[in-house]
């Protein structure tokens, strides 16, 4: 069951630590007159965490969403594993896609499918798995890991709200993706929850060796997993540093997180 | 202020004209790509075949009788009440079965395929599904539309004999005839004229109802209220649809057969 994520954390690990996997570079995105993203510039590397705070509607999701390809910017690149991903075609792009993980905020389960129809949907179809037997071990193993063993005949109907967003994450990391981004991964959840989700995270990222973007407004999740916090306000990054360096910023727009 | 209203209007129109053009397109490119979802393919013919039987069913019975207690007081009138089966097999195998399953089955299948898809893009589940890598047009759309192209003659095939049987038993109710004369005079009636364009235009019918109940889904807007208009319009839509394709197979049927 720890073969998978040992070879992959040996895949990760040959990989060179200060490697740039997401770069973005003056990247703009407006809808209709309202400019979201206004020069978004951003470098993250292999293993990191980076969290991104800021207030609602302020383009956090849109610059994830801008890394995925789900959105076209404006103006600017980004560019994931090297690839730039506005020049990629659709089967470029659905390769790209393979190797990142997305959280959604709903977790967005596919609600007519059991849980286990909902982790091996992107294994029969992404990862061309087909052996009955690796797949029933790749869900145990991943439902093990999110602490859900006994879930994977439920339906996502029965499960809280803690407990989709930790199948959300079993689903996303069933492909063994090497960029993960999460979009505010512990909204609607209670403070123990909550905790739970953020030190989730934070064991998973060590067990995969993920590199990560995680927006939230939950400094609890922030404090636990980031390597490195970015605060964004009107469509820009306002500022950058640890957890710890941003705590005492005498700045005004930083020091309203940490209140 | 009226004008440009109308050029708005217009304009909406001829863009959704244009979505719907790349949405077909789409449908075709996915439809031999390869991969097809099998398992899915079957559920909905279950669930669209199947499951639409009963009403269908009881709706072309009390078709059937009430045709031939309409019709019975006219032909009557004529001395023509042997022409009764006569009359009740051609209306119901050219025209009569064939719409009203079509318009059975877009109220209650195109409906459902819009709410359904509506949902799953208002809650993220087909951005789920295209970021993690998978196609779900192929998943989603591709098995949906065959599965109408393919349920929706059989229903109204089933449904025409279903109405024969109604038939049968009204005439039985005022007049005294045989279940082997009443087939003779209903088979004998028809020539592969009147069953092969009805068969023909319910494929088209079905390809309609799932194509709209995709489309109009699949564009929902972010919010839940566009779940209930995608499903609102994709019963108007496919109803409007079944007519204007009705019209035109008895048009080209008239040309072809009945000069």
């Amino acid at each position: 069951m720890e073969e998978v994520a040992e070879k992959d954390k040996a895949k990760h690990a040959a990989s060179d630590q200060k490697e740039v996997v997401i770069e973005i570079k003056g990247l703009k995105k407006s809808f209709g007159k309202k400019q979201v993203l206004k020069n978004i510039n951003l470098s993250v590397k292999r293993g990191e965490n980076v969290v991104i705070l800021g207030r609602s509607g302020t383009g956090k999701s849109v610059t994830i969403q801008c890394v995925v390809g789900m959105l076209t910017p404006d103006g600017g690149t980004v560019t994931v594993l090297g690839q730039e991903v506005e020049q990629l075609n659709d089967k470029e792009l659905k390769e790209l896609r393979t190797k990142i993980g997305f959280l959604f905020q709903s977790a967005a389960l596919y609600d007519s499918m059991t849980v286990r129809e909902n982790l091996e949907f992107a294994l029969k179809r992404v990862m061309r798995v087909t052996n009955q037997s690796e797949l029933k071990k790749r869900v145990k193993e991943m439902l093990e890991n999110v602490g859900l063993p006994d879930a994977a005949e439920k339906m996502p109907s029965d499960l809280s709200g803690g407990m989709r967003k930790r199948i959300g994450l079993a689903r996303t990391l069933i492909v063994h993706p090497e960029i993960m981004l999460y979009d505010e991964p512990t909204t609607g959840l209670d403070p123990i929850t909550s905790r739970e989700i953020s030190q989730l995270i934070l064991d998973m990222q060590r067990k995969y060796k993920t590199t990560s973007i995680i927006i939230t407004h939950d400094m609890d999740c922030a404090r636990v997993v980031s390597d490195r916090v970015l605060i964004m306000d009107d469509g820009e990054y306002k500022a950058e540093g640890s957890f710890d360096e941003l705590s005492k910023s005498k700045d005004e727009l930083v020091k309203s997180y940490f209140i | 202020m009226a004008e440009a209203t109308i050029t708005t209007g217009w304009r909406k129109w001829l863009e959704s004209v244009g979505e719907q053009g790349v949405f077909f397109m789409r449908f075709v490119r996915n439809l031999f790509a390869g991969g097809f979802e099998w398992n899915e393919f079957v559920r909905q013919c279950y669930e669209i075949g199947y499951r639409s039987l009963t009403l269908v069913g009881i709706t072309s019975f009390i078709m059937g009788l009430v045709l031939i207690l309409q019709l019975r007081p006219t032909l009557v009138g004529f001395g023509a009440e042997s022409m009764l089966p006569h009359t009740l097999a051609v209306s119901v195998i050219r025209e009569i079965g064939p719409v009203i399953t079509g318009i059975i089955c877009a109220g209650k299948i195109a409906s459902s395929i819009g709410a359904e898809l509506g949902s799953m893009k208002v809650t993220e589940q087909i951005d789920a599904m295209e970021v993690s890598g998978a196609n779900s047009v192929q998943y989603l759309v591709v098995t949906r539309i065959l599965a109408t192209s393919f349920m929706i003659p059989l229903l109204a095939m089933i449904g025409d004999l279903i109405s024969l049987v109604g038939g049968f038993i009204a005439l039985n109710l005022t007049d005294d005839i045989s279940l082997t004369l009443y087939l003779h005079k209903c088979i004998a009636a028809l020539d592969y004229t009147d069953y092969m364009p009805a068969l023909i235009k319910t494929f088209f019918f079905g390809f309609a109802i799932g194509f709209v109940g995709c489309y109009k889904g699949y564009h929902s807007d972010h919010g839940t209220e566009s779940v209930g208009v995608a499903a609102n319009s994709a019963v108007v839509t496919s109803s409007l649809w079944i007519f204007f394709i009705d019209m035109l197979v008895v048009q080209v049927t008239s040309l072809l057969f009945y000069k």
